[in-house]
């Protein structure tokens, strides 16, 4: 199935491949790679000169977590994660040969580090100082000189009002019932009170030279809201800043000691800036929807919204230009081809495109067969241009950028749409209908005048039936509209006694008809009534009413019922 | 959970030991917030099917505690319609974490969506006290207010929103107060500060553009479409309004070329095969327009305009007896415009029916007595000369010609209908060049704007005068 399926796209893009910037070095549709963009990393783990790719695997369903490192298009080494991976990041721990970069895994509230693929150090996030007033109440309560009931009460109140949040355990507490209380107190009260945050997104920061081999820090958001910066080798935390609220895709630039910029879009929809000195954000871009994916191309940054489209802005916040996409973008990286100098930004789409975009022109599309979902652009085996995808089923899709192709503005769709060169579709008109407007010309007035005859004849005739509609008395309808009512008429029995039901209805829901009275038209000499006229209840908005009459046949048999009429 | 259940079982605690074992085994507690990454990466992406997974996940380790997994689960609600469901977990969330003010502002976005803008106000005024500088609640306000026809107080939220960080959104709100109250001028104003802000938002440009047409300034309104074009060749609706201006120059093969794009786009809008109509009506292809006119009848049957232009190409053709069908169909729909009774009247002429024309004429007098006798003399002549028309004679006095474009629904610029307004009248405004600067240079060229809701676009050279006298 798979296989055919691939021999199938690739005999259907076998015209295109030589037109074709990218050539198809491999493509796995049952890789079972599922993951995204930030856990994708290439480096020359084992120092010789062979680049591997790394990835943090979600597995399907997010339900097995894995390192994989693949070589070429061949799984290396396979290693189970105690946690999903938020993300994965290579970099160089020291100045020391060989220099082999290290592999930083976040997971969870930890970040894993590997050197030559073997767990090396495991840093974790420090706890977060609990709410004083929380730590003081368990210590009460620890000492046994407060009841549970008033223990949850103080805690209300804290939380309803502290800066500081409580405790994943106060809260487990105010959710229990009275009877449970007391048996957690004395289950917990003895533990200290903990709060533990996670790792949301990572990145790396230069350390002070900017070198492409030069010593780098882990830069770490986490979920409460901030940045962290680590050092290298002794994964101290070098810097803090705190941000207005937690950060999904980092981007940096310069180098930590001398002068660097973080950029950090938000949940919150915004995107921070912040410097070297600063503790709190400089600027602040407000997109008013989503971010899908930050990159910074040269000093451009480029952002992804979920409302399909591409946002470029200055490093101080200034909006440049604005991108419409033709589908909602999955998920978006730097293409950087050294060799011509260029710096692009490829974007995912989920019709599955990948669109290649310097600023604002479109270089190049990638159809894929399925919608990538994670991608990255880099140095892979020994070629130094290779785009990795993965795609949303699970598959692996390598390319290689030809070492001829030059990404040229204007090979994109831009110029007049395509659609202007196509013919408008204007309805043809058949000889027939040439030869009605000649005879119209001819004989206009004599059609009209037999129009307008046939209509009269028409309104004379719907007249006509109308009226006899209403004489025949069949289900008849009132016709004005202040007394909105339908008659109906059922004969039951098999005579000599028959039995008449009315059915009056009002037919309007607002209007009530008051005062009715019902009279029978029929021939006294066949037919006997208890009484020829009465006064009917009035119906009601769109009720019906029933009315039951008994009727005697005189012995003659006639087919013609009595008329009523209210 | 089961785990922690147990020890509550065996209640009684015998020894200090024991307890401690106890305590050992007490669960450590997941953190809470363990997999938002996860929920936020796969609701950016929408991925839904997948987000909710996670979130059921989340939610049952966390026994429901975990706010933004109930907050994304409420954002999924919403997307899929689920509004009340939606509300009801925003509470739930509020409850959560009472200090949050993004909680109380998703809580009021649902009120909003369920039409409860009164009680929408106050979840946004009690979330503006959390948070003072937040430009979103001040917009939403605002937003709030206009559907509470508040108008000024509207006004008053959105421009402090402005002043919080200007937002292309907030300008089109405020435009669209000035549109609802009618005032052109200041609506123009509003977005020309909103280009000036973002200068490649098509919308933006687009509506200043048409709004520049109804005040008859071509030359910026053109400019504007213009730009529109520039950053996105296939805008559909700076398209039509471009097109329709190049028709009442004349340029119809230009127009032409631009409505192809507009036709693989939209190839089902009733403007659109109107005005290609009428290019063809221009260019003198009579049945190509008719063909074109009648495909936008059968689109929009109710639209009086295409009727009309279809009795004005049929007239022209002298298939009297359709001209007569389409324009008393016409005349059903707009009962009120003299410049239908006067084409009637001519169609009836024609047929020989001298009676009802004579009715006919007396309505048009009726209802516009000054530029009748001149358009139906300029008609009359033209009509009998067939083919040798003089449709595309050059307009006579183009100055004052512009300013009488006027009027138009400013109710609902920008919406699909209105835009269809502008442009069938923009289109037939070129049909009766002649009679509409005959009667133009009778009348000085002082026509204001009539903001009244009524009148359409184009023959409103002729209702927008009745209305003067």
């Amino acid at each position: 199935m798979a296989a055919a399926s691939s021999s199938d796209s690739d005999s259907g893009r076998a015209e295109s491949e030589a037109s074709s910037k990218w050539l198809d070095a491999h493509y796995d549709p049952m890789a079972n790679i599922h993951t995204f963009s930030s856990c994708l990393a290439l480096a020359d783990l084992h120092g010789d000169g062979e680049y591997k790719l790394v990835v943090g695997d979600l597995g399907p369903g997010g339900q097995q977590p894995r390192l994989k490192v693949l070589k070429g298009p061949t799984m290396l080494t396979e290693s189970p994660l105690p946690a999903l991976p938020a993300s994965a990041a290579t970099f160089l721990m020291e100045q020391h040969e060989p220099r082999t970069p290290a592999l930083a895994l976040a997971s969870g509230p930890c970040v894993y580090v590997y050197k030559n693929l073997r767990p090396y150090f495991k840093f974790s996030l420090p706890q977060l100082p609990p709410n004083p007033l929380e730590q003081d109440l368990w210590n009460q309560a620890k000492e046994d000189q407060i009841d549970p009931l008033t223990l949850k009460e103080m805690l209300e109140g804290i939380r309803e009002k502290a800066e500081v949040p409580l405790s994943v355990q106060s809260l487990r507490f105010l959710q229990l019932e009275l009877s449970e209380m007391e048996a957690f107190v004395n289950q917990h009260k003895s533990r200290a009170i903990k709060r533990q945050t996670v790792i949301t997104t990572m990145t790396t920061l230069k350390k002070n030279l900017a070198d492409e081999d030069a010593v780098s820090c882990l830069v770490l958001g986490t979920e409460n809201k901030e940045l962290l910066v680590l050092d290298p080798e002794a994964f101290t935390i070098l810097a803090k800043m705190s941000l207005p609220s937690v950060p999904v895709f980092l981007e940096v630039s310069g180098q930590f000691d001398v002068e660097f910029r973080l950029t950090a879009a938000c949940r919150n929809g915004n995107i921070y800036i912040l410097r070297r000195d600063s503790k709190h954000p400089k600027y602040c871009i407000e997109l008013s929807a989503q971010p899908v994916g930050l990159v910074r191309v040269h000093k451009i940054l480029v952002v992804g919204s979920n409302q399909d489209s591409l946002h470029g802005f200055t490093h101080k916040g200034k909006k440049l230009w604005t991108v419409q996409m033709p589908a909602a973008i999955l998920t978006m990286n730097l293409l950087e081809q050294r060799s011509r100098g260029l710096q692009a930004v490829m974007a995912a789409l989920a019709n599955g495109e990948v669109h290649i975009y310097r600023d604002k022109t479109l270089l190049n599309v990638i159809h894929t067969p399925d919608a990538v979902t994670s991608l990255c652009f880099g140095r892979y085996g020994r070629e130094d241009n290779t785009l990795i995808m993965t795609t949303r089923g699970g598959g692996l899709i390598i390319k290689i950028l030809k070492r001829t192709a030059v990404f040229v503005e204007g090979t994109g769709e831009v110029g007049p749409p395509l659609a202007q060169a196509t013919k408008l579709s204007v309805p043809r008109k058949t000889r027939l209908y040439v030869d009605q407007t000649l005879r119209e010309r001819e004989a206009g007035i004599a059609m009209h005048r037999t129009f307008q005859t046939d209509l009269y004849l028409l309104r004379l005739r719907a007249s006509r039936a109308y009226v006899q509609a209403l004489e025949s008395s069949l289900s008849p309808m009132s016709t004005t509209t202040r007394e909105p009512l339908k008659l109906h008429a059922v004969v039951q029995g098999l005579g000599p006694t028959f039995k008449l039901t009315l059915h009056l209805q009002n037919t309007s829901t607002a209007r009530p008809v008051l005062g009715l009275q019902v009279c029978f038209l029929y021939n006294e000499a066949l037919y006997a009534l208890p009484r020829a006229f009465f006064k009917a209840e009035r119906p009601q908005g769109a009720t019906q009413k029933e009315l039951e009459v008994l009727l005697k046949d005189r012995g003659l048999q006639d087919l013609l019922l009595p008329n009523c009429s209210c | 959970m089961a785990e922690e259940k147990l020890p509550s079982k065996t209640q009684v605690p015998a020894s200090a030991e024991s307890q401690k074992a106890r305590q050992k085994k007490a669960p450590e507690f997941p953190i809470l917030e363990k997999q938002n990454w996860l929920i936020h990466l796969h609701y950016i992406r929408k991925d839904y099917e997948a987000c909710k997974a996670v979130i059921k996940e989340q939610l049952q380790e966390t026994q429901g505690l975990c706010e933004y997994a109930i907050y994304v689960q409420a954002l999924i609600f919403r997307l899929e319609g689920n509004i009340q469901e939606s509300l009801e977990l925003f509470q739930t969330c509020a409850i959560l974490s009472p200090q949050c003010a993004d909680n109380l502002k998703q809580v009021a976005r649902s009120l909003f969506l369920l039409g409860k803008h009164k009680a929408a106000t106050e979840v946004y005024n009690e979330a503006a006290k959390l948070n003072q500088k937040d430009w979103e609640i001040c917009h939403n306000l605002g937003v709030c207010y206009i559907y509470l026809k508040q108008f000024n107080k509207a006004q008053d939220h959105l421009h402090s929103a402005l002043q919080l960080n200007r937002h292309d959104l907030t300008y089109i709100m405020l435009g669209k107060i000035h549109l609802l109250e009618g005032d052109l001028h200041k609506a123009i104003e509003i977005y020309k500060k909103a280009v000036e802000f973002s200068p490649e938002n098509t919308e933006l440009l687009t509506t200043l553009g048409l709004l520049y047409l109804q005040l008859g300034v071509y030359q910026k309104a053109f400019e504007h479409l213009g730009n529109a074009l520039t950053y996105d060749p296939t805008n559909y609706k700076a398209i039509l309004a471009a097109g329709s201006m190049m028709q009442t120059h004349g340029d119809f093969d230009v127009a032409l070329t631009k409505y192809r794009v507009v036709a693989c786009a939209v190839p089902e809008s009733p403007p659109l095969w109107n005005n290609i109509g009428m290019c063809f009506f221009g260019k003198k292809k009579y049945v190509a327009a008719i063909s074109c006119l009648k495909r936008a009848n059968y689109l929009a049957p109710f639209d009086w305009k295409i009727l009309y232009n279809l009795g004005l190409v049929h007239l022209t053709m002298q298939q009297y007896a359709s001209a007569f069908h389409f324009l008393s169909a016409a005349i059903n729909f707009q009962p009120k415009l003299g410049e239908l009774y006067m084409l009637l009247a001519v169609a009836l002429t024609n047929l020989e029916d001298i009676e009802n024309a004579k009715r006919a004429y007396a309505e048009a007098v009726r209802l516009d007595k000054y530029k009748m006798v001149e358009m139906a003399q300029k008609l009359g002549a033209a009509l009998q000369v067939g083919e040798a028309l003089v449709w595309t004679k050059p307009v006579k006095d183009p100055k004052s010609k512009h300013r009488t474009t006027s009027a138009g629904k400013p109710a609902t610029l920008g919406s699909n209908q209105a835009l269809g307004q502008a442009m069938s009248s923009a289109a037939a405004f070129r049909k009766l060049p002649s009679g509409a600067a005959g009667a133009q240079l009778q009348k000085p060229p002082s026509l204001p704007l009539e903001p009244e809701p009524t009148v359409e676009a184009s023959p409103a050279e002729a209702s927008g005068k009745m209305r003067e006298k």
